[in-house]
């Protein structure tokens, strides 16, 4: 991993995405009614996001040798059911 | 207790009604905590994994505070990723905070902005969903009451995903490499999200956001990643319309 400039940079950004997330409505909520179209859309963001970041991880593929199946996808396809089974996040 | 309850204007009995309530958040929010020992125990791994120093790692899990965010941004710096990028990420990966903030601020707007930074700073997840459906329909809103079970909610949960995210860390140290635990990462946010993909609108956008993911995957600076939201927003509100045709929910 890089070098600490870097890392602490990334971290203290990871911090004000938070802040700004989490506190941007309570300081300034007065100011900021959210329309009821934005607060609908805004709601498919998070998961979006986060399938975008299991996907590549679980089945990659290059332009030479195409997908890649390997024991990560087999490992989360079994998870994927267990989860589904016993409902547990 | 109910006698104490007849002098409300008391101080002592004024500290007993903010004990009851803390108590009550800490009873609600107590099924979560499970989930968040293990998810901090995850997350502390997966950084301690993706090469990050003790150091770096306990700072992260001390400014940052937000799971999903720290998962997220661990393959991004391990790859070197930009860092306007990974900013862009944290923001993606905490919208929903938007709109619990929004949820939320009807029930503290009346305090000092200090505080409502610091209640808005510490509202996670777990302790949104203990709070909302007790209060929803609450006819007052900004009690003494609510302010202090939720307080009760998401200071335990504070200390607790400290301690466990460092035990995590600790034993991110110890395991081999052999084991490929940063992939516990993955797996804990496939744990994360499913239990929120409950309808079927959310459940078409993550679908149509994985397609994209996996077929976009190869574009420079994780730009697939920005074309999976937004076809994941773009699927979710036309499933919502068809679901909907009035056009509400």
């Amino acid at each position: 991993m890089g070098d600490t400039l870097y890392l602490y940079s990334a971290i203290l950004l990871l911090a004000l995405c938070v802040v700004i997330c989490r506190t941007g409505y309570m300081v300034f909520g007065h100011y900021f009614p959210l329309p009821p179209k934005l607060r609908s859309a805004l709601r498919y963001a998070p998961l979006a996001a986060l399938v975008a970041i299991i996907v590549p991880d679980v089945l990659p593929w290059t332009q030479q040798a195409g997908p890649q199946f390997d024991l990560k996808f087999v490992a989360t396809g079994v998870s994927l059911l267990v989860f589904l089974a016993t409902r547990n996040g | 207790m109910l006698d104490l309850l007849t002098t409300p204007t008391s101080l002592s009995s004024l500290r007993e009604q903010k004990r009851a309530a803390f108590l009550l958040g800490l009873r609600a929010i107590a099924p979560g905590l499970v989930a968040l020992t293990i998810w901090g125990i995850v997350t502390g791994v997966a950084m301690s994994r993706s090469g990050l120093t003790d150091q770096t790692a306990a700072a992260m899990s001390l400014l940052v505070y937000a799971g999903s965010a720290q998962l997220t941004a661990l393959p991004l710096m391990a790859a070197g990723a930009p860092l306007w990028l990974i900013f862009a990420a944290g923001i993606i990966v905490n919208l929903r905070f938007v709109i619990f903030g929004a949820a939320l601020h009807p029930y503290f707007k009346d305090l000092s902005w200090r505080k409502r930074l610091v209640m808005g700073y510490l509202a996670v997840d777990i302790a949104f969903v203990a709070f909302m459906p007790r209060f929803h329909d609450a006819p007052r809103k900004g009690t003494l009451e609510q302010h202090w079970f939720f307080l009760g909610a998401v200071i335990p949960s504070w200390f607790l995903w400290q301690i466990t995210s460092l035990i995590g860390i600790s034993l991110g140290a110890v395991v081999p490499d052999s084991w490929s635990l940063d992939f516990a990462a993955t797996l804990a946010l496939l744990a994360l999200m499913l239990p929120l993909a409950n309808t079927r609108p959310i459940i078409l956008s993550v679908l149509a956001a994985a397609v994209m993911a996996w077929v976009a995957q190869t574009l420079p600076l994780r730009l697939g990643l920005l074309a999976a939201v937004v076809v994941g927003i773009l699927v979710g509100m036309w499933a919502e319309t068809k679901q909907n045709p009035r056009g509400r929910a």
